[in-house]
């Protein structure tokens, strides 16, 4: 087991992988009550295509990979929930774009509900019936997140952005698209990617680390895998292009939203470059849009944004965007003004004394995340899969210099590649 | 069972006419700062407090301009700030937060820890004044932002329902006011009326300042005595409050909007609240019909009928309130009610199993020791005390509920009266 320290920080992370290819990575917090597991795969919503072992390829019906989450919770000799609930567990799973993450938190029997977390997630079992069942529930799911203004907003911007690329499908799905799964269709994705060897565990916790893995090795040891095999995922190529410039939809909502995007162009990097990108991308946007920025102010004084105006960057290797959006009493306005400050922006460059604020406050930020023991594991797998390491974050932070920021501003901020959303009442002025 | 829990110990101290809680531990990288103002939950005051919250934080007379107080925060490794209201029971608060990094995570050293409660000071005993009120350019963006803020609850459907039946259930009573007062108050409020209105509040309503850090205490009280220098008078006694009321007969209400999915909310009087002897007993009563995915109405509603994705019942123990809470299909509207009575009446008739106690019992031990982990949580526990005059130690309460019976839940279910059956559903259907 390998110990990496990082001192100032007060933090040391141990890693192991093990013979079936499993990696795990445990961070012992002292004086915590509560150990928090998170065991996750590399599969989301955007594998869709891609080889089965023999060569063939297949395109799985859209919103599998959250099918099998709910499914992946029953059995025919036990239940889960009731397991977990003895040993006083809160547990959970959830699926996005690109992963599928199972975990648990107890301050009590901990050993043995990372058993059961292991067991249930390696031990698949489907039938018909309880596949047909859960089309029901997954239903009502869908129809929450249809009548989810913020959720509705978020996704038509992302199928405004991507012409291809998978990213675009519904994580759960549609009513008609899971009509479809059936339990054959499963076991084949199962089969494919909840091989260890495409997992990562990560805990973290008030527990002694060597102990810990042999909980762990003692739990793998007990089960045989087939060889991994190399998981080929079939992309299409995205044309650089967005695919429409403008998507409204009509809810009842109180205010209109407008959500902003740009898609990235500049992709492929891994590790450090990506994390790189990541963070100057993020402090473009702060010295952009943050509470302390004119722009921030002059639009909130004017009555533009409200509080709920928010901005993000997501990145991955193959596919990023920014957003930039909220509520806003009048969406072509709001539209008007952020380009007109990003042009602006562009032209007189970032300034100094806003580069330095950011990214003292960046350095903040990563600092008051490592409260949350969620945080951690969440983040930390989510950068694994990118090969980035989430404790790298500040020495990155001070690698980068203002000229990264300025140059990633006009690299990313390129109107060619900008898509807008809105969600607002069928009635104008409703009420 | 219960293993040895580690007590909240904050140590509390009279400064500057105010109540000082201080917790050390080295447990967590910043220092949190919570300010708690009590006041009554009533027509009279509800909007004014909630317009407060947001002038307050809008500017300070050390930062006349909202771009410059931004900034400072930045300054402070981007500290976070916020000042809001939150009900409980018929209490509304006004609650200031600022949590800045420990200075030993720091590489630079500084003094952020005594401009935090430089800047709660300001915040508090020194706002942005003109001519001795409240400046008129501020007050005429910040109605308009709760305005919006008001508005935008009919974005999220169930807050939008939980609103609903809050104000249905309670009509007549002070609980049915919404945290955030009313939209046609405000043309009524003036610069200087909401001044008026700062100044009452800031010198007679009862303030508690929590501070939770790796801290030492003298330094922190010194700190509070130079800095957080309200006027303050005699503290006002609030008048009584969360009246029980006896339910005649149990009220339908049905809502039409345009949703895909029905939100079916069904209100009880649960005639029990924190200070009660049957308090434990009433959460574990919660816990076993809809806390969790074991408690009966996931099971049966979700699971066995496959009518929702979400069926949970929620307590509110300052007023005492039991929510119900699903999102259906419309049509399945009896259907679902006639389960959700079902279960409440097999708790009441004490159709319960040893499993089901068990693990309800097990959850919430791990739920009580979980606010261990969260300054957020220990100052939230420990305010509880402080507001209902009971002061409950985590370990005698997690005792308490380890010992709940059978016959405890069937005595406080028996006190538990439905009221009103909320559905909030499509403009399509028939009735």
């Amino acid at each position: 087991m390998q110990a990496t320290a990082f001192e100032q920080l007060n933090e040391t992370l141990y890693h192991e992988k093990l013979e079936n290819g499993l990696n795990i990575y445990l961070l012992p917090k002292a004086g915590f009550s509560k150990t928090y597991a998170v065991f996750t795969t590399r599969y989301g919503s955007i594998d869709s295509h891609f080889k089965v072992a023999g060569g063939q390829e297949v395109h799985v019906p859209d919103g599998i990979a959250h099918f099998l989450e709910h499914k992946m919770f029953e059995k025919e000799d036990r239940d889960v929930f009731q397991q977990f609930s003895q040993n006083g567990a809160s547990y959970n799973a959830f699926t996005s774009f690109n992963r599928t993450a199972y975990l648990f938190s107890s301050t009590d029997k901990v050993e043995a509900n990372l058993d059961i977390l292991l067991n249930f997630v390696q031990e698949p079992w489907f039938s018909d019936k309880s596949v047909e069942k859960e089309k029901g529930i997954i239903g009502q799911e869908i129809e929450m997140y249809n009548d989810n203004p913020d959720w509705k907003v978020y996704m038509n911007l992302i199928k405004a952005l991507f012409q291809e690329h998978p990213v675009r499908i519904e994580i759960a799905g549609t009513i008609e698209s899971i009509s479809k799964i059936t339990k054959e269709n499963l076991y084949q994705c199962y089969e494919t990617f909840y091989h260890p060897a495409n997992m990562m565990l990560f805990v973290v916790g008030p527990f002694e680390p060597e102990k810990m893995l042999q909980v762990i090795r003692d739990n793998q040891g007990k089960k045989t895998f087939k060889p991994a095999e190399n998981i080929e995922r079939i992309f299409p190529q995205e044309p650089v292009p967005v695919k429409e410039k403008r998507i409204e939809e009509k809810l009842s909502v109180g205010i209109p939203k407008c959500y902003i995007g740009f898609k990235e162009t500049k992709l492929g990097q891994t590790g450090t470059d990506l994390l790189k990108r990541e963070l100057s991308t993020k402090i473009a946007m702060d010295v952009l849009f943050s509470s302390s920025s004119e722009t921030y102010q002059k639009l909130y004084e004017a009555g533009i944004i409200t509080e709920s105006f928010d901005y993000d960057y997501s990145s991955e290797k193959d596919y990023a965007y920014s957003i930039v959006g909220g509520d806003t009493p009048d969406p072509d306005k709001y539209i008007e003004s952020i380009q007109q400050a990003i042009q602006d922006t562009i032209n007189k460059g970032v300034q100094k004394e806003d580069f330095e604020r950011s990214k003292r406050k960046k350095i903040g930020q990563f600092l008051r995340s490592l409260n949350s023991i969620e945080f951690i594991a969440n983040q930390f797998t989510n950068y694994k899969f990118n090969d980035i390491d989430l404790f790298q974050i500040v020495p990155t932070l001070e690698s980068i210099k203002q000229q990264d920021v300025d140059q990633r501003l006009r690299e990313h901020f390129n109107f060619d590649q900008m898509a807008v959303s809105i969600v607002r009442s069928a009635a104008a002025n409703k009420e | 069972m219960a293993a040895l829990v580690k007590e909240i110990a904050f140590e509390t101290s009279h400064v500057n006419g105010m109540n000082l809680h201080i917790l050390q531990t080295n447990k967590f990288k910043t220092t949190t700062i919570v300010v708690l103002i009590e006041q009554e939950l009533s027509l009279q005051y509800a909007t004014k407090t909630a317009l407060l919250s947001l002038m307050l934080k809008r500017a300070t007379a050390r930062f006349p301009e909202s771009k410059k107080l931004r900034e400072h925060l930045d300054f402070l490794y981007g500290a976070v700030f916020d000042a809001d209201v939150a009900k409980k029971g018929e209490r509304q608060l006004l609650q200031i937060f600022m949590e800045v990094p420990n200075e030993k995570y720091l590489s630079e050293s500084s003094s952020v820890e005594e401009q935090a409660f430089q800047f709660v000071g300001d915040v508090m005993a020194r706002p942005y004044l003109e001519n001795g009120v409240f400046a008129e350019k501020f007050l005429t963006t910040e109605k308009e932002s709760l305005r919006q803020r008001i508005e935008s609850v009919m974005n999220d459907k169930m807050r939008y329902a939980n609103q609903r039946v809050t104000e249905e259930m309670f009509k007549g009573e002070p609980y049915a006011i919404s945290v955030n007062g009313k939209v046609e108050d405000l043309a009524g409020i003036t610069a200087q009326s909401l001044t008026d209105y700062y100044k009452e509040l800031i010198s007679e309503n009862p303030i508690d300042i929590f501070v939770v850090g790796d801290v030492d205490r003298t330094r922190i009280e010194n700190y509070v005595k130079t800095h957080i220098t309200p006027e303050r008078k005699a503290v006002k006694k609030l008048p009584v409050a969360n009246e029980s009321k006896q339910v005649q007969e149990i009220r339908e209400v049905v809502e039409r909007i345009d949703v895909n999915q029905a939100k079916l909310n069904i209100g009880a009087r649960t005639n029990t609240t924190y200070k009660d002897d049957d308090y434990p007993a009433m959460i574990v009563m919660n816990g076993i019909l809809g806390g969790f995915p074991h408690s009966k109405l996931f099971i049966n509603v979700r699971e066995k009928a496959s009518l929702a994705y979400y069926a949970v019942s929620r307590l509110e123990s300052h007023k005492g309130v039991l929510m119900m809470m699903s999102g259906i299909d419309a049509n399945n509207y009896d259907k679902a009610v006639t389960i959700i009575k079902e279960q409440v009446e097999d708790m009441r008739q004490g159709n319960i199993s040893e499993t089901e106690m068990n693990q309800t019992k097990a959850t919430l031990n791990n739920q009580f020791k979980e606010i261990l982990d969260s300054s957020r949580l220990m100052i939230d526990f420990t305010y509880n005390g402080l507001l209902t005059g009971k002061k409950r130690e985590l370990e005698e309460l997690i005792n308490q509920l380890n010992q709940v019976t059978v016959d405890d839940v069937k005595r406080v279910a028996a006190k538990v009266q439905l009221d009103t059956i909320y559905l909030l559903r499509d403009n399509k259907g028939g009735a």
